[in-house]
């Protein structure tokens, strides 16, 4: 053995025995080093009774809500807050779908809100495991409660801009600028839930983001691809689902394409 | 009475420790803490492993999932006496039995990581065209795909690795000890791993071959003969 | 004493109920509204007052009725009633179809108030950039008096386009003095320039994007010579601005 080794400079086996056995679990609340901690303030420890109060409360009490999603029995509060999410993105699949008409108005608001839970439900294994490995002291039911405010704040804020969404509908067919319209919205809609998550995390004692970002980038990609996966959502088709596979850079330029030869009023998305 | 320290009690306790916790673990039972890992890389590597697979069918998924865990396994068994070796040459005061452990430890975080992305990739591999008359070796779909489950396992692999470094100098006491030490392992596992995996081939779709554990030509050639070959190729034409 | 009188600079909402919000007269709220009374409009904001709401509709409907009716006169009389009709509802539209996103965003970026503050802010803000171009309504009729009619010679001429720029000149100038009131209050809502200017940009990217749409939907506003007076083009609901501006990049280039 080299004799430069140095002697291990950590403690021993039976004092770190004693040591974890005394010692206390973490605190759910972040340390007085970090930002405030959570339920510091007396107006963040009043329960949220209801899906209304949980949409006030994301918009402007976010901490009365981190706060209510680390308490026993935040489940009630996750369902509701999932709920909320589902019939909000369905509305925005309705303006979505508005574009074609017809089956399409019932087809893309389905499309839109299983498109996201299954995106999210794809992501949650990679998000618990990023937020482990950041250090964050989250249980997998905290990890859900963010995911689930994420994807409420992020379908809110879509309702916010169907009608702007509509209004565009109504008064153009070129598809492919309805489908960069439509990912713009979505795009600003998700920085803003990514933003309530990431608030969240902090505090959790993680030491880094890192994770929690390429997370961030895999949901993207995932939320992207899903709206090829499950095409058409703004066109017209004759089946439900797509009868060939494609990945979405493809698709998109292949609709590029097409909408350019027709004149931009091609109806496949 | 002091108790010995018990192995992590889940993935989440494993991830979030801290690099004092890993060494206790290490020094307490690290013959229970590489059963956890044993499990935690089999079931990790092997649920990324059979959804790679399933992009070709359902029997190529199982064993793609059997082949990613062996890989893992095989190169930390056939490196197991060369890392135990280095790490004291290098300056780490541990045992072989202990660096054994360490680099277990390092596959299973991979291993965790692979199993989280897991669905990601299933979903990656459902979306990609099958490798048929349409979509050939030279098509975008099969290099977007490809290129996307290289990046999980990077991404799995910097962790791994990464994971290992605070452990490693705080047990040192010297980052550049530490380092040395993660730079040896890491070169020698990547050395034999991708021989192992060129040996275990194929992993994707082997789209001349029919469905099969290992390939007939399996000890013909190796991964860096290949590599040469492509490289002299491509300089000499 | 001092609780009676108009609250400091960035002073937080809960300040601003020191201010008083007693009603006053409609000239004296409408003066107050164009000097920009910050410390007033944001007292004014906090409490709902319908009477009040409907006095800064009607300046809308006044102040960018007359300048629309100034815009299409040169073409026909009965363009300019169109105008003055079609001028007020795109603001109105782009406020009603914001209003939402609006709403959300004001908190989302900091700025704690409720749906219906951020609302009346809005439409106050729109109310000035009214009352201004309302103002200038009787110097774009006198413009548009002095040029000689619009026919297919007149549209040839440089007045035309001196005519289209003082359009533009001076609808900028009016949605420069209207927003740069609605900052003021912000900054007087929010207590900060910082989160007063985010919110600002939010508001006005969201109006500036719908705004130029229900523009493309409602036009014609100058009309022109060799089409017929219409409320809305025979294709109105055809195509968008972006699309209109982007096929027009893709000629130039």
């Amino acid at each position: 053995m080299n004799e430069n080794n140095p002697v291990p400079p950590l403690i021993s086996q039976t004092d770190a025995a004693q040591r974890l056995a005394d010692k206390p679990n973490p605190p759910l609340a972040i340390s007085p080093s970090g930002p405030r901690p959570l339920g510091d303030d007396p107006a963040e420890r009043v329960p949220i009774a209801h899906a209304f109060a949980a949409i006030e409360a994301l918009l402007r009490q976010p901490r009365r809500l981190l706060f209510q999603l680390r308490q026993p029995g935040a489940g009630k509060l996750i369902v509701g807050m999932l709920f909320v999410a589902f019939f909000c993105a369905a509305v925005y699949g309705v303006v979505a779908g508005t574009f074609s008409g017809g089956t399409q108005l019932w087809a893309a608001p389905v499309k839109i809100a299983l498109g996201l839970f299954i995106s999210a439900a794809i992501c949650l294994p990679s998000l618990y495991i990023f937020t482990c490995l950041s250090g964050a002291q989250s249980r997998l039911a905290e990890v859900c409660g963010l995911l689930a405010g994420l994807l409420m704040l992020m379908t809110i804020l879509l309702v916010g801009f169907a009608p702007v969404a509509w209004i565009f509908s109504q008064s153009t067919n070129y598809i492919g600028w309805m489908g960069f319209l439509h990912l713009a919205f979505w795009l600003v809609a998700t920085l803003f839930g990514v933003r309530f998550m990431k608030n969240g995390f902090s505090h959790a004692q993680a030491k880094s983001q890192a994770g929690v970002n390429v997370w961030i980038i895999i949901f993207l990609l995932v939320a992207v691809q899903m709206t090829t996966a499950l095409r058409p959502i703004i066109g017209k088709s004759d089946t439900f689902f797509p009868t060939e596979k494609k990945f979405f850079l493809g698709h998109w330029f292949d609709t590029l394409r097409e909408a350019s030869e027709n004149n931009g009023t091609a109806h496949r998305y | 009475m002091v108790t010995p320290l018990a192995p992590p009690r889940s993935i989440g306790a494993f991830l979030r420790a801290e690099p004092g916790r890993f060494y206790e673990w290490v020094m307490g039972q690290p013959s229970r803490l590489a059963g956890f890992c044993l499990v935690s890389i089999v079931i990790g590597a092997g649920s990324y492993g059979a959804a790679t697979g399933y992009w070709r069918n359902p029997t190529q998924a199982l064993y793609t999932g059997i082949k990613l865990p062996l890989v893992m396994l095989l190169t930390t068994l056939g490196n197991g006496l060369l890392n135990g070796l280095l790490a004291p040459l290098l300056g780490l005061n541990a045992t072989f039995r202990q660096t054994f452990t360490v680099v277990l430890m390092s596959f299973a975080i991979t291993s965790i990581v692979l199993g989280a992305l897991s669905p990601v990739a299933w979903f990656i591999v459902w979306n990609a065209p099958p490798l048929t008359g349409r979509t050939n070796i030279a098509s975008p779909e099969y290099a977007m795909l490809q290129l996307t489950l290289a990046v999980f396992v990077a991404l799995a692999g910097v962790i791994g690795n990464v994971r290992l470094i605070p452990l490693l100098r705080q047990w040192a006491g010297s980052g550049s000890v530490a380092r040395h030490v993660l730079l040896a392992w890491l070169m020698g596992n990547l050395f034999l791993g991708s021989q192992i995996s060129w040996v275990l081939r194929p992993f994707i779709w082997d789209a001349n071959r029919p469905v099969e554990f290992i390939g007939q030509d399996c000890f013909q050639g190796s991964f860096f003969e290949t590599v040469f070959e492509a490289a002299r190729r491509v300089i000499f034409l | 004493m001092a609780r009676s009188t108009v609250s400091a600079p960035h002073a937080r909402p809960n300040v601003l109920k020191l201010v008083p919000t007693t009603s006053q007269p409609a000239p004296a709220e409408f003066s107050t509204l164009l000097r920009g009374e910050a410390a007033a409009i944001s007292a004014w904001s906090t409490e709902w007052n319908a009477r009040r709401f409907a006095s800064h509709l009607v300046i809308i409907f006044l102040g960018a009725g007359c300048y629309g009716a100034a815009m299409g006169g040169w073409r026909d009389p009965q363009q300019a009633l169109f105008v003055a009709i079609k001028f007020p509802l795109i603001i109105l539209l782009t406020t009603l179809g914001n209003a939402l996103i609006n709403g959300m965003l004001a908190p989302l970026l900091g700025l704690n108030i409720p749906f219906r503050q951020s609302f009346s802010a809005v439409v106050m803000g729109f109310a000035i950039t009214s009352a201004i171009l309302g103002a200038f309504s009787p110097l774009t009729a006198f413009m548009v008096w002095n040029a000689p009619p619009m026919t297919a010679q007149a549209v040839s001429l440089p007045v035309y386009n001196l005519i289209k720029l003082a359009h533009v000149g001076i609808i900028m100038f009016a949605g420069i003095v209207g927003n740069a009131r609605l900052f003021q209050l912000l900054v007087q809502l929010s207590g900060g320039h910082v989160l007063a200017s985010r919110v600002l940009l939010a508001w006005l990217s969201g109006n500036l994007f719908l705004g130029a749409q229900l523009s493309w939907i409602l036009r014609p506003f100058i009309g022109s010579p060799e089409l017929p007076v219409q409320f809305l083009r025979d294709g109105a609901l055809h195509g968008n601005f972006y699309e209109n501006v982007f096929n027009s990049l893709t000629h130039i280039f």
